[in-house]
């Protein structure tokens, strides 16, 4: 491979994660009996939540189950979206060197943490909505619950499939590149350091 | 000894025979009971291949069924009021006030007829008749429901009808009960009738062409030069005696673009806002070939060579060139022919209602004369009238089903009381010889049928409203007083409440509602019953609609959901209170709950809520 093309793989990395910027983030997807072909959607988007949001509200009622309306961790997923794509971009645009591979490797690491947190601040979120309910909800039947963050769970008469959408798949698909485009130079340098003590071990026969 | 044994083994054998082939429940009767139980059988969460719509007669609404299950999926109001859908039912009612103000709260509708486009069916309107009251209606079947009625004027008893084919350009309509000619009754002179041609987009009257005696069925030909018509009562008698004298009544054909120029050139002497053509005063526009005395149904086959007329008291079917107007041949079919339809592999099949049969007759042996032009017969129960196969009415017959509507049912099913359910009975007409499936019964009393394949309709059937101009938005509700008398409420519906659920009005007082049902997802319709006030509205999702009552008697009345909607409905209520008119409360305000009291105001609020 190339040197330059860890280049390339950074600069995919930052436009796949500008991307992400537009795209639902995380998906809900809750079916039941009574929604034949038609499963309700609740969508994680940067602007808050998106779908069947009214349809989901009214139903709520009965169980007690609120979804937050206020998220402002949401904020701090724009501005950290917005600062990995600008620190891929520089990952592309930095030829070679110690600088160019520290570069790569930190943002690398920077934006698997952030998938980490996001994914446990999501999970966080998850809970809060399976437990902080409506004391007063009509319906008794429904017990505290927490989805997994990527996963199916039973609620009520509903099955829902938590899964990300296509934001999150692209930042994943980000996360990946980089991770291969900083691992590369390491990997490069333990591949030399093997084929320079085969060569010792001829000069000893 | 051993001789006796097998005498016995075959007496036991043909008893059991005899046995299976008399309760059906065995061998050959059994399979045979599968086979067709097989064909009609659609399977729970399994859709119908055919939209069926069959007019309800005196119920004066449409029924639609599954075809072939004959499940009955919808009945749509046309003319009468339905509690069960909110049509109609209060005097206030915009539907109700249309229907009393075209001819009354009640209707008989008899011959469905689809839009169609290039002479195939596009799913868009379907129109009916109330023959009672001479009324026509369209209903849209994006929302199966009633868009427009109209009165017909200079015209009786309007019972055939037809759309022009290919692109309904007109519904043709024909006056079955003579009129004096001039619309005077003071005139001796012959009565006679009008066939209206109504534009089928704007539901204008556009013309009426004269013509002598009863005017039966309608057909038109398939390239929309004639709408043609049976004609019975030619000696123009005025008691069943006197109509049946001649020996030959008439096909009518009207000659549409001969008629249309002649309507342009000033021709048509205008009656109640309508130019009516009289044939004596312009040759060409109407053509009568006689038929035997006293005709029933016309058809034209698919292929539009033919136009058929059954002969009802003669035990032939006439049929007529549709180009050259000349009768070609006259076959003898059985007892009582009634009505004909059409499969797609050149058969014709004839209703015989005395014979209580269907037979099966080809059309080229019959018009070149061949003996064997039968080819099936079989039994129906009883006094079929019309029949339809499936899309025999438009140039694509399936020649799948046939759908027999039978006039009695006798006894066909569990015994009802003296008032017996009416008979439709699915017959399959895909082979040779025809066989019956099944039947199902209706109220009464559907008289003609016409099907939809539902690859064409289902896709362009909505099952949410559009958001209509004056709909209610969530949160914006209110209850303003607008005068000393007059209040309006504009609410909101929603699993599981109104809002407003309470609010006060004085007694007398005229009420104007404003309710829209907000939820956005199909089949959740919320009621608004309103007791002693004799209304009752059923919105589907996004529905609004508006209605002026005034109030009753000083009390509280509680108004509920009587659509099952969710967990809580029968929580879903609220309450309409009811002060005594020289009461000094205010109108409270409903958000509050708290009662203002003080001088009644005699001039309209401003707020947005008082």
């Amino acid at each position: 491979m190339k040197r330059s093309a860890d280049r390339w793989l950074f600069l995919s990395a930052a436009i796949l994660t500008a991307a992400s910027l537009a795209l639902p983030l995380w998906d809900f997807r809750m079916s039941a009996p009574q929604y034949p072909d038609e499963a309700l959607h609740i969508r994680v988007t940067r602007a808050g939540l998106a779908g069947d949001l009214q349809e989901v509200d009214t139903l709520q009622q009965y169980v007690g189950v609120r979804f937050p309306t206020d998220l402002p961790e949401l904020d701090w997923v724009t501005r950290a979206i917005a600062i990995l794509a600008a620190l891929l971009a520089l990952g592309a645009a930095v030829r070679r060197g110690m600088a160019a591979t520290a570069i790569r490797i930190a943002t690398a690491a920077l934006l698997l943490a952030f998938l980490v947190a996001s994914l446990v601040t999501l999970q966080a979120r998850i809970y809060q909505v399976g437990h902080e309910r409506d004391a007063d909800a009509p319906i008794t039947a429904v017990k505290d619950f927490t989805p997994p963050a990527i996963g199916p769970a039973k609620v009520g008469n509903f099955t829902v499939w938590s899964y990300p959408h296509l934001g999150a798949i692209v930042l994943s698909l980000a996360a990946a590149l980089a991770v291969v485009g900083a691992s590369r130079p390491l990997r490069v340098g333990r591949s030399g350091r093997r084929q320079k003590r085969f060569h010792a071990q001829e000069v000893v026969l | 000894m051993k001789r006796n044994s097998f005498i016995v083994i075959i007496i036991v054998l043909v008893l059991a025979g005899l046995l299976g082939m008399w309760t059906g429940k065995f061998g050959a009767a059994r399979s045979a009971r599968a086979a067709a139980a097989e064909q009609v059988y659609v399977a729970p969460g399994e859709h119908d291949k055919y939209y069926g719509f069959l007019s309800g007669g005196q119920s004066g609404s449409v029924f639609v069924v599954g075809i072939p299950s004959g499940r009955l999926l919808r009945e749509v109001p046309v003319f009468e009021p339905r509690a069960a859908y909110g049509y109609a039912l209060h005097a206030n009612d915009p539907q109700r006030q249309l229907l009393d103000r075209t001819g009354g709260a009640w209707g008989d509708t008899h011959h469905p007829v689809l839009s169609e486009k290039g002479g195939l069916y596009d799913g868009r309107f379907l129109w009916v008749n109330d023959l009672a009251n001479g009324r026509l209606a369209r209903i849209r079947l994006d929302y199966f429901e009633t868009d427009s009625i109209i009165k017909i004027p200079n015209l009786q008893g309007a019972h055939g009808i037809a759309a022009v084919s290919p692109d309904t350009k007109y519904i043709v309509v024909n006056g079955e009960f003579e009129q004096p000619a001039d619309g005077l009754v003071t005139n001796p002179a012959p009565y006679t009738s009008v066939v209206a041609f109504v534009d089928a987009v704007s539901m204008e009257v556009k013309f009426e062409v004269e013509v002598p005696g009863n005017i039966d069925i309608a057909d038109t030909s398939k390239d929309g030069r004639h709408a043609f018509s049976t004609i019975y009562n030619l000696e123009q008698g005025r008691d069943m005696g006197s109509m049946i004298q001649f020996d030959r009544d008439a096909l009518a054909a009207i000659d549409i673009p001969a008629a249309e120029a002649a309507v342009a050139a000033g021709k048509g002497r205008v009656r109640n806002g309508v130019p009516i053509l009289f044939p004596d005063e312009n040759p060409g526009v109407l053509t009568l070939v006689p038929v035997p005395k006293n005709p029933h149904g016309v058809n034209v086959t698919p292929d539009g060579r033919y136009v058929m007329a059954s002969g009802k008291l003669s035990p032939t079917v006439t049929i007529v060139d549709t180009k050259t107007l000349k009768i070609v041949a006259e076959p003898e079919v059985g007892l009582g022919p009634l009505h004909t339809t059409f499969d797609n592999r050149g058969n014709a099949y004839t209703s015989l209602f005395l014979d209580s049969q269907v037979v099966k007759w080809n059309i080229d042996k019959a018009v070149s004369g061949a003996a064997d032009y039968i080819v099936d017969r079989i039994n129906v129960h009883y006094n079929i009238g019309h029949l339809q196969a499936v899309g025999g009415e438009s140039m694509a017959p399936t020649g799948d089903y046939l759908l027999a509507l039978n006039k009695l049912s006798k006894d066909q099913y569990l015994p009802v009381g003296p008032d017996l359910p009416e008979n439709q009975e699915i017959i399959d007409i895909s082979g040779e010889k025809m066989k019956m499936l099944a039947s199902f019964p209706t109220p009464p009393e559907p008289h003609d049928a016409v099907f939809c394949p539902a690859k064409i309709l289902a896709p362009k059937v909505k099952q949410v409203y559009a958001t209509a101009g004056n709909a209610v938005e969530a949160g914006k509700e209110s209850v303003v007083r607008t005068g000393p008398d007059t209040v309006t409420v504009r609410m909101s519906m929603i699993r599981s409440a109104y809002t407003p659920d309470h609010f006060e009005v004085r007694e007398g007082d005229t009420i104007t509602f404003t309710l829209t049902n907000v939820e956005t997802i199909r089949d959740m319709i919320h009621g608004f019953a309103l007791p002693d006030h004799n209304l009752h509205v059923a919105l589907p999702p996004g529905a609004t609609k508006t209605i002026t009552i005034e109030a009753g008697k000083p009390g509280v009345y509680w108004y509920y959901c009587t659509n099952f909607c969710s967990a809580l409905h029968l929580e879903m209520r609220g309450r309409m209170v009811v002060q005594p008119k020289d009461s000094t409360i205010t109108l409270s305000d409903w958000k509050s709950g708290q009662n203002v009291t003080g001088p009644v105001p005699g001039v309209p609020s401003t707020g947005a809520q008082q």
